[in-house]
């Protein structure tokens, strides 16, 4: 009896050793910035969490909505984030590469911004490790907005709206690059959605899908093995992969992920992208060259695209049925787009209405 | 005492049957809620993600150290049984028996150590009970002896994709289409089972030693070990087996479950044909050597289209004529052909079904034609649910099997079985 008793307590407290780890939130990062934790199973968001030097406060998200939506962060007033990232294009652009100022084509797609809050690493070669860091971009990119961080806080230091605005909320003016970018990064991290019938049939509710959209997820996450990249609550593991994509101009192939830490593993390796709110943000891939879901499924059917060169050993040619490749886009499509209405509702603040 | 037992094994049931352990085998789909046609085409055959999978030693194919270890995860244990009926009609003397069949179980874990550094064991407990009235039912004997089928130790990508070795107990390259994960539950592929005479080698058995396994380019991968021998006793045998396995898969894949792949394999192996104690009877034809050789070669191909795959084997096998029993001058060597065909085809989404076709002959020496076998099978196979790191299979399988020559000896085999996996 009393070594049984033994034995209990041992046992009791090597399960709970092992709960108290299983449920370590610490999430090991490598040195090249991606989790290290391996894939998770596909379900709900967590909350986003703010950087302790940028507290979301309601004044500071709303400055940064405004920004967002002004065009005279660009050299010629004619582009702002939104120009490029619309919340009614599923806040990407109808591409394929996005168009900046005097109309000029960038050389990639222009991603989500929503739910880009819950990225690791931004940009499709993940070159910045942050929202604030990656909100610098766009401002200085020549064929973006076209300006300098220089001309444009003279922009805005001479609008008296945003210097009392600015002052109230970081306590200090001039207004700064560091203040405009964490401004934009708080707005960002209010552009998630976290209702969908795929959260909610992940909650308990099994009526929330459709026979077809059920098969779909079961593809998805079997056969398709999609969440093999696409997974976690993000559906996506904020890593780099090569899908043998066409270059958009023939013979000169985008490097991608290999810019940034200079591996030939990384040759032509983008982030996997999010599959939340997919549907709303047609073309696809980095290049917008695949026009519809049902297209980049019939690329991942073939085992990538036609690049052979550094493809990624995970892209295997699926065998996927005509009903299979239905169920799939099925999932993608409704099953994934959200409902949460404080984001499906955001509307462009017009130029009226914007600090002056 | 009693009581401790059953504290044990609740402790232990309770152990697997907690969320969240490790990946490849349903432990392992269980650590990502993957759903098992990840990695199989339908639960067991691997299809091309899972063979990646399984060959990166049951890492994700190109993201080794990002995952968990086992040591991060709950206990990567899995078990597989299946259970049903089981009839088995023998024409020639009108006997038919029949019984509810309770198949082996089987204790299974796998998982990563360390990046690159993974594991995989295999045990089979030893079963005596229940075997009361199965006495003559032969195969449906639902006892078995205790094993450890697996147990080894994988170093992946020690030079990039192009070596990676296994060590301890496994199952060898040289067997091109994998006998473990064959959709089949009674019928074997006969040629892996096949022993010739005063051989004890069985091509089917896993073996110990040291495997060195890579992929190249182009679609070439390619198998080399060396080994104890299948049946060898180490006491009695000094001369290790060497075996080599090369295939190149055509098209993108690695030919599960796309692509065409094809490949070629040899296997040389000694036997002791006299005993280093002095033992008086006979052992070989009396003054052989210690140690003669045999030999196993043959070729192989996957050829796919669509849910469609086409899966044959064919071999060459000849032994010294001082390894089996005495014989007269003018029967030269043992040397036998084998082989079989299978065709197997999954249908509706997420192949939640899958059927099968399969033809297995042995066509031994004239002088040994009543080993002769002829064997046609098929089954289908259908998973129920969609659950992550379950699988339950409701599996008929029937097969009509001719063995000798002159007197053929005719039967039917028909199963229909639960098969469980978790
Ligand atoms: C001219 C079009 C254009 C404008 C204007 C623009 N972007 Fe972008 N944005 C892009 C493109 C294209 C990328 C991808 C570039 C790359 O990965 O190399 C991108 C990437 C991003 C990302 C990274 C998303 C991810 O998943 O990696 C965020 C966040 C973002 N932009 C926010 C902004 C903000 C904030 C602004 C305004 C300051 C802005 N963008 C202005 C086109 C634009
Ligand atoms: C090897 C990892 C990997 C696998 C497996 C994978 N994806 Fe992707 N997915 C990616 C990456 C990386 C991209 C972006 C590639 C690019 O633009 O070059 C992407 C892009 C996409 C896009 C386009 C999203 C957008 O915003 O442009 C969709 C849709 C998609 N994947 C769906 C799927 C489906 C469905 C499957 C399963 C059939 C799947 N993925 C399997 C990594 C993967």
């Amino acid at each position: 009896m009393q070594r049984s008793l033994f034995f209990l307590v041992i046992l009791g407290s090597a399960l709970l050793v092992a709960l108290a780890w299983a449920e370590n939130p610490q999430v090991p990062i490598t040195e090249s910035g991606v989790v290290a934790h391996g894939p998770v199973r596909v379900g709900n968001l967590p909350p986003v969490i703010a950087p302790a030097d940028n507290p979301q406060t309601s004044a500071k998200i709303l400055l940064g909505k405004k920004v967002y939506f002004d065009t005279r962060l660009s050299k010629d007033n004619t582009v702002s984030c939104a120009t490029c990232h619309d919340p009614s294009k599923g806040w990407s652009d109808s591409g394929p590469t996005s168009k900046g100022i005097n109309s000029q084509m960038g050389g990639r797609r222009s991603p989500p911004v929503v739910n880009a809050a819950h990225s690791r690493l931004q940009f499709w070669d993940g070159r910045a490790p942050t929202l604030e860091e990656q909100a610098k971009g766009p401002i200085q990119n020549p064929i973006e907005m076209g300006n300098t961080h220089d001309a444009m806080l003279r922009t805005l230091n001479d609008i008296p709206g945003y210097v009392t605005e600015f002052k109230s909320v970081f306590g200090t003016s001039p207004i700064t690059v560091d203040q405009v970018a964490q401004a934009i990064a708080a707005f960002e991290r209010t552009v998630v959605t976290t209702d969908s019938p795929f959260d909610r049939f992940v909650q308990g509710d099994v009526s929330a899908l459709t026979p077809l959209e059920k098969q779909g997820l079961e593809i998805f996450n079997g056969k398709g093995h999609c969440s093999a990249c696409h997974w976690g609550g993000q559906l996506s593991d904020g890593r780099f992969h090569n899908l043998g994509v066409e270059p958009i101009e023939p013979g000169k192939p985008d490097e991608g992920r290999r810019a940034v830490t200079k591996s030939e593993r990384d040759f032509g390796a983008f982030k996997t992208p999010t599959i939340r709110d997919v549907a709303a943000r047609a073309p696809y891939l980095h290049t917008g060259k695949e026009q519809t879901l049902e297209d980049v499924v019939r690329l991942y059917n073939r085992g990538g695209g036609p690049e052979d060169a550094n493809l990624d050993p995970m892209m295997l040619p699926l065998g996927l049925s005509e009903t299979e490749i239905k169920a799939l886009v099925a999932f993608m499509t409704r099953a994934m787009t959200s409902t949460n209405p404080e984001v499906a509702d955001v509307k462009p603040i017009p130029a009226a209405e914007l600090p002056k | 005492m009693k009581r401790l037992t059953l504290l044990i094994v609740s402790a232990l049931t309770l152990l697997v049957l907690l969320p969240e352990p490790s990946q490849a085998i349903p432990a392992l789909a269980r650590k990502y809620g993957f759903n098992c046609n990840m990695c199989h085409t339908s639960f067991t055959k691997l299809n091309d993600y899972g063979q990646r999978f399984r060959d990166n030693g049951y890492q994700q194919p190109g993201q080794e150290g990002l995952e968990k270890t086992v040591f991060e995860t709950f206990p990567p244990i899995s078990l597989r049984t299946s259970t049903g009926l089981m009839i088995m009609h023998e024409p020639d003397s009108k006997s038919t028996t029949s019984g509810f069949h309770l198949n082996g179980l089987d204790l299974l874990a796998a998982g990563v150590m360390h990046k690159n550094i993974s594991f995989l064991m295999i045990y089979t407990p030893r079963i005596d009970e229940p075997r009361a009235g199965y006495a003559s039912v032969g195969s449906m004997d639902p006892s078995q002896p205790g094993a450890l089928e697996s147990a080894n130790l994988v170093f992946s990508n020690l030079v990039q994709d192009v070596l990676s070795l296994r060590v301890g107990r496994f199952e060898p390259g040289y067997q091109a289409i994998s006998s473990k994960r064959s959709y089949y539950l009674l019928q074997p592929y006969e040629v892996y089972e096949f022993s010739t005479p005063g051989n004890n080698f069985v091509f089917a058995d896993n073996q110990i030693g040291i495997e060195a396994t890579g992929h190249f380019r182009e679609g070439i991968k390619y198998a080399a070990g060396i080994v104890n021998g299948s049946g060898a006793n180490p006491d009695n045998n000094n001369a290790k087996d060497l075996y080599a396995n090369v295939s190149k898969t055509f098209g993108r894949g690695e030919g599960q479950s796309s692509g065409q792949r094809v490949g070629a394999f040899g296997y040389l192996g000694w036997v002791p044909t006299s005993l280093m104690v002095p033992f008086s009877g006979a052992t070989g034809d009396g003054d052989g050597k210690i140690n003669k050789s045999f030999y196993r070669i043959g070729g192989h191909a996957s050829l796919n289209y669509n849910t469609f795959n086409l899966q044959a084997l064919f071999m060459y096998g000849s032994d010294d004529k001082a390894i089996g029993p005495v014989r007269a001058v003018s029967q030269g060597k043992y040397h036998f052909t084998g082989g079989f065909g299978r065709l197997d085809w999954a249908a509706l989404p997420n192949n939640r079904m899958v059927a099968s076709a399969m033809f297995n002959w042995i066509t031994p020496p004239d002088f040994d034609k009543s080993s002769r076998v002829r064997a046609i099978s098929t089954l289908v196979r259908y998973y129920l649910g969609d659950w992550t790191a379950v699988n339950v299979a409701l599996h008929g399988e029937y097969t009509y099997r001719e063995t000798g020559y002159t007197t053929i000896a005719k039967q039917h085999q028909f199963a229909a079985l639960l098969d469980f996996d978790f």
